[in-house]
This record gives structure tokens, C-alpha cells and sequence, in this order.
């Protein structure tokens, strides 16, 4: 008897040592949203459950292996205990109820995660191998996520490629991204602060990288950020050489092509590449001018660079930019010495 | 060996026969007139479980044979019965599988095949159909002992088998790339050829049992007593009918056919 | 030496390579007579259909030329065939075709083993560039590959190991002389070989960078290697529906007299669940990966939204089989561990019935789950809601277990060498992969949870602590019925001793990264998270784990020959392969037994399981 009584104290104290021990440690970020709350409640109460098992399973068991231990010279066999259906009965119904109890919780809270505010801000988000492209309503383009805090804002998120996933930790949630129809990220961030937002589905070679701050601020820091961008939009609209930056940077050209010289391994460098010799795969060469680069950019499998791949480059940009738009990220490449 | 009469079990194969292609002509009907996916459904499970039952003699597995000799071909054949069993049922999850994509893709919107297609769908069902009650027959015969009976019943089921092969890859495939239908034109279109390539894939396999059987049926290794090879052949060869009853109505019966 | 170049294993290897190119130039020819391009001279010299094609007829030539199908061609041709073969003494059995369903199972135990360190070792090489921030060696193509290799051929060599642990064991402890078809049982392991080589082929035909999941569309515009990938698993798929098929078809037919359902060992329960699954789920990872195959063959686009495709039809198709297959991987190692726990502590498994239903029920269960794996996905919201439940109500079986065994050992007499140690850190590494699994069940802390870190903690510990601790104890217990000999007790200890701590620093830590955000499968990672030091102290961990994996194979390998001697029953087990002499007689049984008495009855004075007859078996 006073076996089950050891073991049930110490069950009790473990569990409890356990849940406060984790407790004191920060095992998740921050909280930036307001379904994050919601969230990390359940968290907690299931860290209280995993706590509680952790204890009423490991106790006996640690208990057992020390006193139970068969002593030397002792040869006889353990006790003739074939079951108990009672025990089973309690040990099976009891879990269940939990488990029914924890699944309604579950329902619940993502009940209020996905609650819907008619008056939210809506963004459309393009993912693409291997950037994230932010369009405003206001009409302009942005690689950063800007968000004003303690507003609802709706993400409408699609791919031009593979599968991805928008993920932001503090946030406590993801969705995925799919290329052919529209997935929505619903969150109203709840705390001023600069976070990032990770590509959370493997999407290839530079996976790793697809990464795009994301600035919460407040309504009137947001704001004047809007006016800004819009601002700087109307002017880059105006030259060839400033519409063919926003291009490139809408596109995320630069997640491949670098524009310093550097070798990314995955295309070739912009920086000196305009009207310069270029070595093929095919061991010719050839001239980087207008109708060189205008052709990489529609028919990137016509000529291969030496030293890449065919394959890597999205072949959908002769239907997705106009020639005038071709032309204006040219420039862009040009100015580039 | 069956201690029947085998004019009994013969005529009781041409009643089933009957029975299906009357299922048969409803499904039709019900697909031209009133479109109901819930009535093919339940036509589709009557039609199987006929196939199962007097065809394929699911019933055969429960032997209740605990107090034979575990090293006699009796109790053998039970077990390999079973196994037959078991690897007809993993079988069916692939073709599970296909069944589950053509809803997903495709929900309840007929496919984009023509008219011809229909008519042609048709044509060889009941070739496979009609394929699987010479197949009843030749296993009946061999269980009587006629062997003139199993050769003629075995051939025929090759020979409508080959039919049903050329219908599918020589008619009704180029009927449906004629019209736009292709392996690559969009989801319904490779959703067919994948379905029907499968199907046709595993006819062609039973083909070739069936013809290894046929073969070393004429140099008269099987006998009433011990004929394992043409029970699973001939089983096998009614699976592959019993996927195809699910994939026609799937394939051709499903959709906006009501007139 | 020359027997082994002549062994149908390596044999195989030539015949493989043979007809992969003979294949691949057919394929080529039909493409010339159709008016495509033959070849891809800047790339792989042959084009992606001839490599595809080459590699299947190279796997089935493999099989063919080792013999393992050979019967079967005689029957086709109408020749009788002797029912039983002797096979040599000697080692070279092992590497030739048996009929004999422990040799087979030693064959598949040791490429398992093979499998599973060639896996590790592609762990051990990622997470050398994961010690620290930023890419040290690997590029990010290799580093995929590697991943994603790592996933897939430990999940292979799991898939082994289990067919290993079945097939040895399953015809002894039912009282069978052998499975109920032996041929199919060679020609389940014989596809094994083929499959590593197509998976480990994909190193060298440009890797693959999708991870052992294979999404479309990714998988559908990565490297030939993924193709190689395709082919491997769906060959290796064959041994596990076969394998499964066979246990079924055992168990129902070749029991002992008197065996009645809940008096077999309670591996055999676990054994029936197991193949319930594999025997029918596996089709569809077969399905799923054919028509990406077919996707990039011939241009059907099931998954490509460009063409009305669904790219999540894919990860249904998928999951339908991957989830039930981790209760493939996970019910042997459970049912082991419920086998073995009675024999150290000396006494009953506490409600046998109990537990021998719950690997039905998880294996049932199982089947209803996998959408959880596509909570994110962007799968139709509300159906997550029946999934979450589903999800939750695998842990009431699960927990059944758990309660079981710590109830058989609470006031029993413990014992604790090598087998009964891998067995505890089995249930411990088990309860922290299970009590990770409800976060993950319910959806709202899923939206954090997936796809980081925190799910890879989790499914290391369900696998490790659900197949591979238990797979150690069964080595390291039914070695003496394999070898006559004993592995050393002390290194035992050691490879014990030095893997679990590891192991568990290891995946708690992958839980705390996870939880504080960091992405799965990222060949980097930004240092101002500050996580370079616990992925300093994984790697660190994981190559502790590696040398303890060092010990237990030179164990192995040395107590072939120079272990203790064990020729009797060295656990005083009830269980009837222990009743005969060490190592297992050829025909197992020479006289055949009838089960009196229940299996694990210990503490009942003069209770006996198993009485053997008088009279000889029957046969041969």
C-alpha cells in the first residue's frame, strides 16, 4: 500500500516541478497578435496534461526500477497480476473524456483564431521562388510587410511557382501558398515591433532565405510609411531607370541575381553584365545586349550561361511582362557597371 | 472438386450473366433519363456483389477447415485462397485511389468525352462483361472435368479480353485525343487515361496469366482435384471486371447526360 | 571471397546495372521511332523516360538474376518444383536466395541495419553544416539531397527492419515452420536491394531537394534524381504489401494447436495490425508518386493548377498512406516491448487482451487520421475540426499501452541487462514522441507547431522510441536464437548508455528551437536567433550517437563468433522458440507443440505455455 501512496506523492510533485520548470522557461516568442493568445492558452493547458502523463507515467516507472529491482540470490517470480478490467476501463474512459475535452477546446480556439473582422485590411501577397511581393491597395509594391497594430488584416496570399508558407513565429500561425488559387492569413497584430516573416514550406534551393520583414507600427507611423511608398512610386514611374528597380524588386530578380559582383551560384551577376561577353554552355560566346537580355528574360532555355542550369530560371516572365516592362529592367541592368 | 451438377452451376453462371447485363441497361437508362449518382452507386455495388458471390465464390475463404491435415492441398489452397484474397484487396486501393482523385478533380461534372465515346464505353463493358461469364464457364467446366468445356471457355475470355484491349487503345483512346481529350490537355483528361490505363494495364496482365494458364491447361496439368491456377487466374480476371464496373459509371455514366 | 562475388546480392548489382541500360537504350529507341530526341547529351546523356524506364527494368532484373522468381517461371512453364530447399551451411545463405523464413529475416535485420547507418551518416553530414549559422561545406543542392535522403532511407530501413523482426519471428512464435508462401517471402526482400540502390542513385543523377514528402509542384520541376527517388520507394513498397500479405495469410493459417487468438504472443497481434496497414496503405504512396512520375513523363497534370490539377489531391493521396505507415513503423516496436517487458520483470502482461486489441484500435484509427499532416495546407477549413478529433482519439489506445506496461513492471522482479534497457528507454523516448503529438493534434497551436523544428523532435522520438529502441532489444534479445552466442552485456550498457541521453538532449533541444520558431529543413538559419549553440550541442549529440551506434556493431559483429555461449533458453522466457536449443534448429519445431496454458503466466506455479507432442512433425 504505502508503495501507491510514494508513488502518488511523488506524481503530484513531479508534475507540478515539470509544468513550473517549463513554465519558467520562455519556450515560446513573444506575443504579437491577438490570436496568439488564444493560442498559447491551450498551449499552457496542454503543457499542464503532457505534465501531468510525463509524471504518472515516469514515477512508477522510475520507482519500480529501484524497488523493484530483483535482489541478488532472489530467483522467485513477480506476482500473478494477469489485468484488472475495472483498472482498464478507468485508465481507457478517463483519456478518452480528456481527449473529447481537449478536442472541443481545440475547436474553440481555433474558432476565435479565425474570426472574421468585415473591416479588415486586405493585402495581396505573391510568394514566389524565392521572395515575397506585397501589394497594396494604395496601388504600389512592397518587400517589406507593413502592418498598423490592433487592426484585423486579411493576407490574400498566392504562388507563381511551388508551394510555400507564410509563417511569422510571434504571430502563431502559417498558411500555405498555393500556385492556381488564393489561401487567406487572417491576423491583427497586437504589439509594435519589427519581425520576420519565413517561407515555412520547402520550396526548393534558397528556401532557407525566403525570409521579408514584416514592421508592425502604429496607425499613424503606417500611415505616413503609405504616403511615403506611394510618393516614391509615382516618381520611380517616371523614369525607365526607376521603373525597372521597382520591377526588379517586385520580382524578386535579386533573390538570384545579384547586383554586387557576388556569385550566388544560381544565376549570373547583374553588376558589368550589360553589352559584356558572355560564355555559353554551348563553349560559344556571345554579346550581353538588348535582344540577348530580352531573350533571357522570355526564353530563358535558349542560352544557358556556362557554369548554371537550365531550368531554374521561371519561364512565365514573356507572358507576365509587357516589352516595354522588359525594357525598363534592362535599363535597370545597365545602370548596373 | 464441387459434388454438383455442373448444367446446375452452368445455367446458375448464365442467370447471374443475365442479371448483369440487365444492371447494365439500367445504368445506362439511368444515366441518359435521370441522372442520379445515388442509383449508379447502388447499381454499381448490385452488379459487384453478384461477381463476388457466384463468380468470384468469395465464400470459399471461410473454410471452417481447423481439423484438416495442415500439410494436405486442401488446406493448402485455402491459405492460398486467402492470400489471392489479400493482394486483390491491396490491389483495390490503388484503383481506391484513382476513384477518390476523379471526385476530387473532377467533383460530380461529367468528363468531356463525346457521344461516340459513350456508345463506344459501352460496346466494351459489355465485352468485359460477357468476357467474364465465359471465365465462370471455363472454371466450371474444369471443375466437372470437361476439359473441351474449360479450353473453349478460357479462350473465348482471352479473346474478348484482347477485344476489350484494342477497344480501349485503338477506338476509344484516339475517339478522345481526336476531340482534345489528351494524357496532357487538363486534369479530366489525364484523370481518364490514367483510370483506363490502369484498368487496361491490369487486363493485359490478366491476359497473360490467362494464356499461361490456357497453355498448361491444354497439356493437361489441371484436373478437377487440383486446378489452383485456373481458380486464381479466373479470380483475378473477375477483380479486374469488378474495378472496371466502378470505372465505367466513374468514367462515362457520371454528370450532365440527362438530356 | 569468391563466393561472395558470386552471391546472388552482388550478383544483382551487375544484373541491375545491365538492365538499367539495356532499358534505358529500349526507351531510347522507341523515342527515335516515334521522332523525339534520343538523347540529352549536356545533362545525364540519356533522357528522363529512359532513365525512368532503365531503372525499373534494372530492379526487376536485379530480382530476377538473383533467382528469387525463378520457381515461379517453372510453374508458369508448367514444371514441378521441389516445396522445400536446403540451403548450404555457412554464411553465403545469407547472401543468396532461402526459402527459410530466418534466413530471410536476417537478411533483411542486417540491410535494415545497413540502411539505417547509411542514413544516419547522411545526418551526421547535415548536421555538421547545421552546427553553426551560415553554410560551412555543403551547398544548398547537396544539403537537400542529403535531408531528404536522410528521411526517406531511414524510413526504408525502418520498413526492414520491421519486415526483419515479422518475418523471423512470426512463424516461431505461432509454432509455424516456415510463412505461408516462402517464395513470395524471398521475393519480398530480394526488391529491397534494387530500392536502396534507385534511392542512394539519386546522388548521382542531380539529388533532390523536396524532402522524403515529395510535394508537387516541386517534386515536378526538381532533378532526375526525383524520379530515382519515385521508382525506389515504389519498389520497396512491393516488399512491405507482400511482407504483409504473407504475416496475414501465417497467422490466420499456421498456428499451433490449441493457439486461439488471445493466446498468441502479443507480437503477433501487433504483427496482424501492422500488416492490416501495409498490406493495403502502402498502395497509395505508390499511386501518389506515379502520377507525379506521370506528371513529368507525360505532362498529366492531377496536381498542376495551370491545368484545373489540385496540388492538395497530392498530399491526400500521400498522407492516406504516410500517416497509417508510422503505425507500420511503431506497432512492432510497441509489441515488442509489451513481449519482452514480462520476461525481465517475471511477471504477466498486465491486460493482454487489452493490449492486443489496441493494436487494432491504433491500427483502425490510424487509417482516419491524415489530414493533420495538411492542417496548413489550405485544405477546406472545417474539415480539420473531425481530423483534430481522430487525431486526439489514437492516444486513448496509445495510452492503454503505456498503462500496461507500467503496470506489468510495477511490483514485478526486475531485471535489467541490454534488451530490458532499450526497451525502458523505448517507452521513455515513446512518451515524449506521444506527449508531443496532442500540440500538434489540435489545430489553432498547430498553425505554430508545423513544419519546425518542433515537429522534427517529435517524430525523432516517436520513431526512435516506437521502432529503433525496441529493434536494439530484439537484436540484442533474440541474437543468441540467430548465433547460439550472447552480444557483450557491458557494451550493451555502453551503446545504451551513451545514445539515449543523446538522444533525448537531441530532440528536446529540436523542440525548443521549434517552438521558438526555427523553419524544418533550412540549410541555415539566421545567427540572431540565437540558436547556434544548441545546434552546436544537437550535432555534438548526434555524433554521440553515432559511436554508440560504432559499439553496438562491432558488438554485433564480433559475438558472431566470439560471443558467450547461449545455446539454451538465456532469459528463461515461456515463449516456444526458447524451449528449443540456440541456434534455432532449421525446421524450427521439430516436434510441433500445443498451447495449454496462457503466454505470459509468470508467477503461476507450474503454468507452462507450450507442451510439445511425442511425435515427430510432419513434412520434409
Amino acid at each position: 500500500m504505502r508503495h501507491y501512496v510514494i508513488a502518488g506523492v511523488l506524481v503530484v510533485v513531479v508534475a507540478i516541478a515539470t509544468y513550473a520548470g517549463l513554465m519558467a522557461v520562455k519556450l515560446m516568442p513573444v506575443e504579437a497578435s491577438a490570436q496568439s493568445i488564444p493560442i498559447d492558452q491551450l498551449w499552457n493547458v496542454e503543457i499542464a496534461i503532457i505534465c501531468f502523463l510525463f509524471a504518472l507515467i515516469m514515477v512508477p516507472l522510475i520507482y519500480s526500477l529501484i524497488v523493484f529491482r530483483r535482489k541478488k540470490g532472489d530467483t522467485s517470480d513477480g506476482e500473478h497480476i494477469e489485468g484488472n478490467n475495472a483498472l482498464e476501463i478507468t485508465w481507457t474512459v478517463i483519456p478518452l473524456i480528456t481527449v473529447l475535452v481537449l478536442a472541443y477546446m481545440g475547436t474553440y480556439t481555433l474558432g476565435e483564431v479565425m474570426a472574421v473582422d468585415p473591416n479588415a485590411l486586405v493585402i495581396n501577397v505573391t510568394a514566389r521562388q524565392w521572395s515575397w511581393e506585397f501589394d497594396y491597395p494604395e496601388g504600389f509594391t512592397s518587400t517589406e510587410l507593413h502592418l498598423p497594430v490592433n487592426r484585423q488584416v486579411v493576407l490574400d496570399m498566392q504562388s507563381t511557382d511551388v508551394i510555400h508558407s507564410f509563417f511569422v513565429p510571434q504571430f502563431r500561425m502559417k498558411q500555405d501558398i498555393l500556385p492556381g488559387r488564393i489561401t487567406t492569413y487572417r491576423v491583427t497584430p497586437n504589439l509594435i515591433g519589427t519581425y520576420q516573416v519565413e517561407c515555412a514550406q520547402l520550396c526548393g534551393l534558397k528556401h532557407s532565405y525566403m525570409t521579408a520583414p514584416v514592421i508592425v507600427s502604429s496607425q499613424a507611423d503606417y500611415d505616413s510609411w503609405i504616403q511615403t511608398q506611394v510618393a516614391a512610386a509615382a516618381v520611380a514611374a517616371q523614369t525607365p531607370l526607376g521603373r525597372g528597380q521597382q520591377l526588379v524588386a517586385k520580382y524578386g530578380c535579386t533573390g538570384c541575381h545579384s547586383v554586387d559582383g557576388s556569385s550566388t551560384g544560381i544565376a549570373p551577376t547583374w553588376k558589368g553584365l550589360y553589352q559584356s561577353q558572355v560564355k555559353l554552355n554551348n563553349g560559344t560566346t556571345v554579346t550581353a545586349d538588348e535582344a540577348y537580355l530580352t531573350e533571357s528574360i522570355v526564353n530563358p532555355s535558349a542560352k544557358i550561361v556556362n557554369g548554371f542550369q537550365d531550368n531554374v530560371m521561371p519561364k512565365t516572365f514573356g507572358t507576365t511582362l509587357s516589352q516595354s516592362q522588359i525594357s525598363d529592367i534592362i535599363t535597370y541592368i545597365e545602370s548596373l557597371k | 472438386m464441387e459434388h454438383t451438377n455442373k448444367s446446375d452451376v452452368l445455367l446458375q453462371g448464365v442467370i447471374v450473366f443475365v442479371f448483369l447485363a440487365a444492371l447494365t441497361a439500367l445504368e445506362f437508362f439511368v444515366a441518359i433519363a435521370v441522372g442520379s449518382v445515388v442509383l449508379l452507386a447502388m447499381i454499381a455495388f448490385v452488379k459487384v456483389g453478384l461477381v463476388l458471390y457466384y463468380y468470384m465464390h468469395i465464400y470459399r475463404l471461410n473454410a471452417q477447415d481447423d481439423t484438416l491435415d495442415r500439410h494436405s492441398y486442401q488446406y493448402k489452397l485455402t491459405t492460398s485462397r486467402i492470400g489471392l484474397w489479400l493482394f486483390l484487396l491491396s490491389d483495390a486501393f490503388i484503383f481506391g485511389g484513382l476513384f477518390v482523385s476523379r471526385f476530387n478533380l473532377l467533383g460530380l461534372t461529367a468528363l468531356p468525352l463525346s457521344s461516340d465515346s459513350q456508345y463506344i464505353a459501352l460496346t466494351i463493358t459489355s465485352v468485359l462483361l460477357l468476357s467474364s461469364f465465359f471465365m465462370n464457364r471455363a472454371e466450371v467446366s474444369m471443375e466437372h472435368s470437361d476439359r473441351k468445356g474449360f479450353i473453349f471457355g478460357i479462350s473465348i475470355t482471352i479473346a474478348l479480353g484482347l477485344i476489350f484491349l484494342a477497344g480501349v487503345i485503338f477506338v476509344e483512346w484516339p475517339s478522345a485525343i481526336s476531340i482534345g481529350v489528351t494524357p496532357s490537355s487538363n486534369a479530366a483528361g489525364a484523370i481518364f487515361f490514367i483510370m483506363t490505363g490502369m484498368h487496361a494495364f491490369h487486363v493485359l496482365t490478366g491476359v497473360i496469366f490467362l494464356s499461361i494458364v490456357l497453355r498448361n491447361g491444354l497439356r493437361g496439368l489441371y484436373s478437377p482435384e487440383k486446378h489452383w491456377a485456373v481458380e486464381s487466374a479466373t479470380t483475378y480476371w473477375h477483380f479486374v471486371d469488378v474495378v472496371w464496373l466502378f470505372f465505367y459509371p466513374a468514367l462515362y455514366l457520371i454528370g450532365k447526360l440527362v438530356s | 571471397m569468391k563466393k561472395f562475388f558470386t552471391s546472388a546480392l552482388i550478383r544483382g548489382l551487375l544484373w541491375q546495372l545491365i538492365g538499367w541500360i539495356a532499358g534505358a537504350l529500349f526507351l531510347t529507341g522507341i523515342r527515335v521511332l516515334m521522332g523525339l530526341n534520343p538523347f540529352v547529351t549536356s545533362q545525364y546523356f540519356f533522357t528522363e523516360p529512359a532513365w525512368v524506364f532503365g531503372g525499373l527494368v534494372g530492379a526487376l532484373s536485379y530480382v530476377a538474376s538473383t533467382g528469387a522468381m525463378t520457381d515461379w517461371f517453372k510453374w508458369a512453364k508448367g514444371e514441378e518444383v521441389p516445396e522445400h530447399r536446403e540451403d548450404p551451411p555457412g554464411w553465403e545463405k545469407y547472401l543468396n536466395v532461402s526459402l527459410d523464413h530466418k534466413v530471410i529475416g536476417v537478411q533483411y535485420t542486417v540491410t535494415a541495419l545497413f540502411l539505417l547507418c547509411v542514413g544516419g551518416l547522411f545526418a551526421l553530414i547535415f548536421r555538421t553544416e547545421l552546427a553553426h549559422s551560415g553554410l560551412q561545406f555543403l551547398t544548398l543542392q547537396e544539403y537537400n539531397t542529403f535531408m531528404s535522403l536522410h528521411g526517406i532511407v531511414m524510413i526504408v530501413g525502418i520498413l526492414l527492419g520491421v519486415a526483419g523482426l515479422m518475418n523471423y519471428l512470426a512463424p516461431m512464435l505461432i509454432g509455424a515452420q516456415d510463412m505461408a508462401f516462402p517464395r513470395l517471402n524471398a521475393f519480398s526482400y530480394w526488391v529491397a536491394p534494387p530500392a536502396a540502390i534507385l534511392l542512394l542513385s539519386t546522388l548521382v543523377f542531380g539529388g533532390f531537394d523536396t524532402g522524403w514528402t515529395g510535394y508537387p509542384p516541386l517534386s515536378e520541376r526538381a532533378p532526375l534524381g526525383m524520379q530515382m527517388f519515385f521508382l525506389g520507394v515504389a519498389v520497396a513498397g512491393w516488399a512491405s504489401i507482400l511482407g504483409g500479405l504473407n504475416l496475414i495469410a501465417t497467422v490466420l493459417r499456421m498456428r499451433s494447436k490449441g493457439m486461439t487468438a488471445f493466446k498468441m504472443p502479443i507480437f503477433i497481434w501487433a504483427a496482424i495490425a501492422t500488416s492490416l496497414i501495409s498490406a493495403t496503405a502502402t498502395q497509395l504512396i505508390g499511386l501518389s508518386f506515379q502520377m507525379v512520375m506521370f506528371q513529368r513523363l507525360f505532362g498529366m497534370g492531377f496536381f498542376d493548377s495551370d491545368k484545373g490539377g489540385n496540388p492538395i489531391l497530392f498530399q491526400h493521396l500521400f498522407w492516406f498512406y504516410s500517416h497509417p505507415a508510422v503505425y507500420v513503423f511503431v506497432l512492432p516496436g510497441l509489441g515488442i516491448i509489451s513481449e519482452l517487458v514480462p520476461v525481465f520483470v517475471r511477471k504477466p502482461l498486465f491486460g493482454y487482451r487489452f493490449v492486443a486489441m489496441s493494436s487494432l484500435g491504433i491500427a483502425l484509427v490510424g487509417f482516419l487520421v491524415w489530414a493533420h499532416h495538411m492542417f496548413v495546407s489550405g485544405m477546406n477549413p472545417y474539415l480539420r475540426i473531425p481530423f483534430m478529433f481522430s487525431t486526439l482519439l489514437v492516444a486513448v489506445p496509445t495510452g492503454v499501452k503505456f498503462f500496461s506496461w507500467i503496470a506489468t513492471i510495477w511490483k514485478g522482479k526486475i531485471e535489467m541487462p541490454s534488451p530490458m534497457l532499450f526497451v525502458l528507454g523505448g517507452i521513455v523516448v515513446f512518451l515524449l514522441g506521444g506527449l508531443s503529438g496532442p500540440p500538434n493534434a489540435t489545430v489553432a497551436t498547430d498553425l505554430h507547431l508545423q513544419n519546425t523544428y518542433w515537429i522534427v523532435g517529435h517524430f525523432h522520438d516517436t520513431m526512435f522510441g516506437g521502432y529503433i529502441f525496441p529493434f536494439f532489444a530484439a537484436i540484442y534479445y533474440w541474437f543468441p536464437k540467430v548465433t547460439g552466442r550472447k552480444m557483450n552485456d557491458t557494451l550493451g550498457k555502453w551503446h545504451f548508455w551513451l545514445m539515449t541521453p543523446s538522444f533525448l538532449v537531441l530532440t528536446l533541444l529540436m523542440m525548443r528551437v521549434g517552438l521558438l520558431g526555427m523553419r524544418r529543413r533550412v540549410a541555415d538559419y539566421d545567427p540572431a536567433l540565437g540558436f547556434d549553440t544548441y545546434h552546436l550541442i544537437m550535432t555534438i549529440a548526434a555524433y554521440i550517437i553515432a559511436v554508440s551506434v560504432l559499439i553496438f556493431l562491432y558488438n554485433l559483429i564480433v559475438s558472431i563468433k566470439h560471443g558467450e555461449s547461449a545455446t539454451g533458453n538465456v532469459w528463461n522466457s515461456r515463449s516456444p522458440e526458447w524451449q528449443v536449443p540456440s541456434p534455432m534448429p532449421v525446421h524450427n519445431y521439430d516436434r510441433p507443440f500445443e498451447v495449454i496454458g496462457e503466454p505470459y503466466d509468470y508467477g503461476l506455479p507450474g503454468s507452462v505455455y507450450v507442451r510439445f507432442e511425442d511425435k515427430k512433425s510432419k513434412g520434409h
